[in-house]
């Protein structure tokens, strides 16, 4: 795609811009990200940098140890999968051109594309395909991925230079979107065996990706430049061939006001995690624009923990439910900003959200009373809490702080005085360190769980949550007909299917046992100056894209 | 004078120092093992099982615990750990990150340059800050000084969280004279060391002016004055002396402020440093972080005081026959 006189004018001009950068740092100190970018920008096309101030410094850039869904955004951007998803939820070729799943759904086969090389030279075929599943399964590696994700997974086999096979002992509905998920970045066999700290990553283990990473001082940002050589995007992206941006700043800035103030002072021309106080201004700034786009997964809910009085008793669960007006709540805490949920699913996978559960619960004191009342909890304490057999009606929840993000420790005050007012209950949310926490799951004194989970295929977030003994099944919820009917949902890759499925899951925790109180949709907002085209998000995820199709300039 | 004097006179000198400079020293690693000790009892006391932090939000399966348990050396006795980890401490080995998966060594030398880099630029724009107010302001009892007193009561009353948001709201955001963040070069230094050098120049500001006020009004400032020694080089020629003695001994409290300060600061700019690791350590609880920044702190406190203390002996030569 690129011609060689081409990438010659981009380094005269990489040049130019490095010069006009230190001039600018010289004469009045400000190194200004859009002067770069404007001047980026002049060769029209391709070329230009941009500093993009994201919220979440990554924990490690091996995407085989990826976990934080804040950090999404850098990790394609140095990392291909094996398969793309489309804007339906459909599987799409990326680095494997084909595949095919045997009857039994135990086997499947895959084609590779036979031109792509990895940032170190290496080939990319099928044995390097191989390397990476048999290092996510390797002992002491990522034991999370190993006994969730690849729990199914029995082994690799490289049939060919560029075909693979590989066996489940189980079928697993989940397996290709796994193949499609960060965790499947494929990283070159020769970085994994040589990487100084392979959990960590670093500019020392590279991919395929449009990008390489080059620079990462931490605390402060993590530099890109373009990978010349890069033509195998998936066939959804905006463009073949190399990325048009020449490299990519992410700056970290954990304030939200700083991020704001960065962007409509120019210094950076994008910015993550826009906070809804800030959404109105920044709507209003004509050289702005914001994005919001809803993350897949589980939606931000209250889960009760049923091992315990009060919350055993389901009448208290639906109290507290319908004790809460929702929208007057979030109305407050994000100005409007916050899209309500009404089921475990989020709306923002619609492939298996169940839409007949909006308005059946919610903002009803009236009948909360009612239920409490019946529950026993009849009398009212001198500050006018419940009580029974003099016990305050208290329910207490118990929060990391480094979890606490999108203002959920303001969300849970807002939440504690409607409760009180409205119906009596003490509700308690405390933010503590991640120890405390831990503390009190273990110990199970907490009634409350907060919780909500970005996995890209919402079974995948089911699956930890509610099955009897699952990995962060906080509500002791224990249901046979409800993990019979995740277990078969999972299995299955028919979507048709497992949305039936699903619809059956959700209507049994949020309808029959009120098993928890959904609260609303997590969403990425990302707002950036007007020179900037081409940022779109995943299909699945809705978190933002990698910055393969990004330009500044016209 | 004779040669045999000469050597005395050394020899007495060295032994007025030697005792001293030895207790302090001592002192000083005496210092380093109970912070190397507490530090290693604040992991046993905080809430919640190391194996537990190792897990996070992963699978917690017997056979996960047992790989850990295993893979720290989470097997051995409280005694035999303790004894470990002193000796890998007398190696240099600080240990490894749980959550960063990191050497906890090479962590901490990516972050401590930026940080001395902020601490130091900050402690010179507060110190020249208090020198000049204090200077200008003291002994006048006129608006000047009440103004310059209730000056150093903001700077010392504001958070750094809120004078950094408000430097770059002026300085960054409108005016464009600053970079929002990073730690690219001195321009990048200037708005961070100044919402963390405010609150020392504060403190430092109110205890020289006192120092020199009170000193003012000593007979020696009388006795200069009569022999017709201008005022201002009464003070800053005599009195700054007597006042600058109290404002050494702050220098321990210095540190403190700039290193808990560095939490806010570079977390507010974006800056590299350990105030951020610190912040997402303790958070995180990862211990290993934690400990070796505790360690770290601790060589630091006790660096500047046998320091400082030295210096008195410098300063003051009572000090070494008395001590």
């Amino acid at each position: 795609m690129l011609e060689p006189p081409e990438e010659k004018y981009v380094k005269v001009q990489l040049g130019v811009l490095a010069l006009a950068g230190t001039l600018t740092l010289a004469a009045c100190g400000a190194d200004t990200g859009a002067q770069n970018a404007a001047a980026g920008g002049e060769g029209g096309g391709e070329g230009g940098s941009l500093v993009w101030a994201v919220e979440t410094q990554p924990i490690t850039f091996n995407p085989q140890q990826w976990g934080q869904n804040k950090a999404r955004l850098l990790v394609h951007n140095q990392f291909d999968a094996l398969i793309a998803r489309g804007k339906d939820g459909e599987f799409l070729p990326w680095l494997a051109k084909s595949w095919e799943v045997s009857k039994d759904g135990l086997t499947y086969t895959f084609e590779l594309r036979e031109d792509v090389t990895f940032h170190d030279g290496e080939k990319f075929d099928a044995a390097s395909v191989k390397a990476n599943l048999d290092q996510l399964v390797s002992p002491g590696y990522n034991a999370a991925v190993a006994a969730i994700q690849l729990r199914d997974f029995s082994s690799a086999e490289v049939t060919g230079p560029y075909s693979l096979k590989v066996t489940l002992k189980a079928p697993d509905g989940l397996f290709l979107d796994f193949l499609a998920s960060p965790y499947a970045g494929q990283v070159s066999p020769k970085s994994l065996k040589n990487a100084k700290d392979l959990k960590a990553g670093g500019p020392d283990l590279v991919g395929t990706g449009p990008f390489i990473l080059d620079r990462f001082t931490p605390g402060q940002e993590a530099h890109y430049k373009r990978n010349p050589k890069y033509n195998w995007a998936p066939p959804n992206a905006g463009h073949q061939g190399p990325a048009h941006l020449a490299e990519i700043t992410y700056r970290f800035l954990p304030e939200a006001a700083v991020r704001v103030g960065a962007l409509t002072s120019g210094q950076v021309q994008v910015i993550e995690g826009v906070p809804a106080t800030e959404l109105g201004l920044l709507k209003s700034d004509p050289k702005v624009k914001v994005e919001t786009s809803l993350n897949s997964g589980s939606a931000f809910s209250y889960y009760f923990n049923v091992s315990h009085p009060p919350f055993d008793d389901k009448r208290v669960r639906e109290a507290f439910r319908d004790a809460v007006d929702v929208d007057t709540v979030l109305n407050s805490v994000y100005q409007g900003t916050a899209k309500r949920a009404w089921s475990v699913i989020g709306q923002g996978s619609p492939q298996f959200y169940d839409a007949s559960l909006e308005n059946t619960f919610g903002n009803n004191a009236q009948r909360a009373n009612k239920l409490l009342d019946e529950a026993g909890w009849d009398k009212r304490d001198a500050e006018g809490f419940r009580v029974k057999d003099g016990k305050r009606l208290t329910v207490r929840s118990v929060e990391s702080a480094p979890y606490v993000r999108d203002r959920r420790d303001i969300l849970a005050q807002a939440v504690q005085a409607a409760v009180k007012q409205s119906v009596g209950i003490d509700f308690q949310p405390k933010v503590v360190d991640q120890g405390t926490q831990l503390k009190a799951l273990q110990e199970d004194q907490y009634e409350v769980f907060q919780n909500s989970r970005g996995d890209t295929d919402a079974g995948a977030a089911l699956n930890l949550i509610l099955p009897k003994g699952a990995a962060i099944n906080r509500t002791h919820f224990e249901n046979a007909e409800l993990d019979k009917l995740l277990a078969d949902a999972s299995a299955s890759s028919d979507l048709t299917r497992r949305k039936e499925l699903y619809a059956k899951v959700q209507k049994i925790v949020v309808t029959d046992e009120a098993l928890l109180l959904p609260l609303y949709v997590p969403a990425d907002q990302v707002a950036y100056g007007a020179e900037v085209t081409g940022i779109t998000f995943e299909p699945v995820s809705g978190t933002p894209n990698s910055a393969y199709d990004i330009r500044t300039g016209t | 004078m004779s040669t045999l004097t000469l050597t005395r006179r050394r020899g007495l000198a060295a032994a007025g120092w030697a005792g001293p400079v030895v207790r302090r020293l001592g002192a000083g690693v005496a210092v380093l093992w109970a912070a190397a000790t507490a530090a290693y009892l604040a992991l046993l006391l905080v809430p919640g099982d190391t194996v537990d932090v190792l897990i996070a939000d992963g699978v917690d399966t017997p056979e996960r615990r047992a790989q850990i348990i295993t893979e720290w050396g989470l097997d051995r006795s409280q005694a035999r750990q303790y004894v470990d980890y002193l000796v890998r401490l007398l190696h240099g080995d600080l240990g490894r990150s749980y959550v960063l998966q990191r050497g906890v060594g090479d962590l901490l030398a990516t972050q401590v340059g930026p940080t001395i880099r902020l601490a130091l630029t900050a402690a010179v724009f507060g110190v020249v800050l208090a020198l000049v107010l204090a200077l200008t302001t003291a002994g006048r009892r006129s608006w000047f000084g009440g103004l310059a007193g209730m000056s150093e009561l903001v700077a010392v009353s504001m958070p750094p969280f809120l004078v950094g948001l408000l430097l770059l709201a002026v300085f960054s955001f409108t005016l464009g004279w600053f970079p929002v963040s990073g730690d690219r070069g001195f321009v990048s230094l200037v708005l961070p060391a100044v919402a963390l050098g405010l609150q020392i120049s504060g403190v430092l500001g109110q205890v020289l002016r006192e120092g020199l006020e009170r000193a003012l009004e000593e007979p020696f400032a009388v006795t200069a004055r009569s022999r017709g020694i201008t005022e201002r080089r009464l003070v800053a020629g005599h009195a700054l002396r007597h006042a600058l003695l109290p404002a050494v001994t702050l220098t321990g409290w210095f540190v403190g402020v700039l290193f808990g300060g560095a939490i806010i600061v570079e977390a507010v700019f974006g800056r590299p440093g350990l105030g951020q690791l610190t912040l997402s350590a303790v958070t995180g609880k990862d211990m290993p972080v934690v400990m070796a920044l505790i360690l770290l702190s601790a060589v630091v406190y006790v660096t500047v005081s046998t320091i400082v203390d030295l210096s008195y002996l410098l300063i003051d030569p009572r000090l070494r026959r008395s001590g």
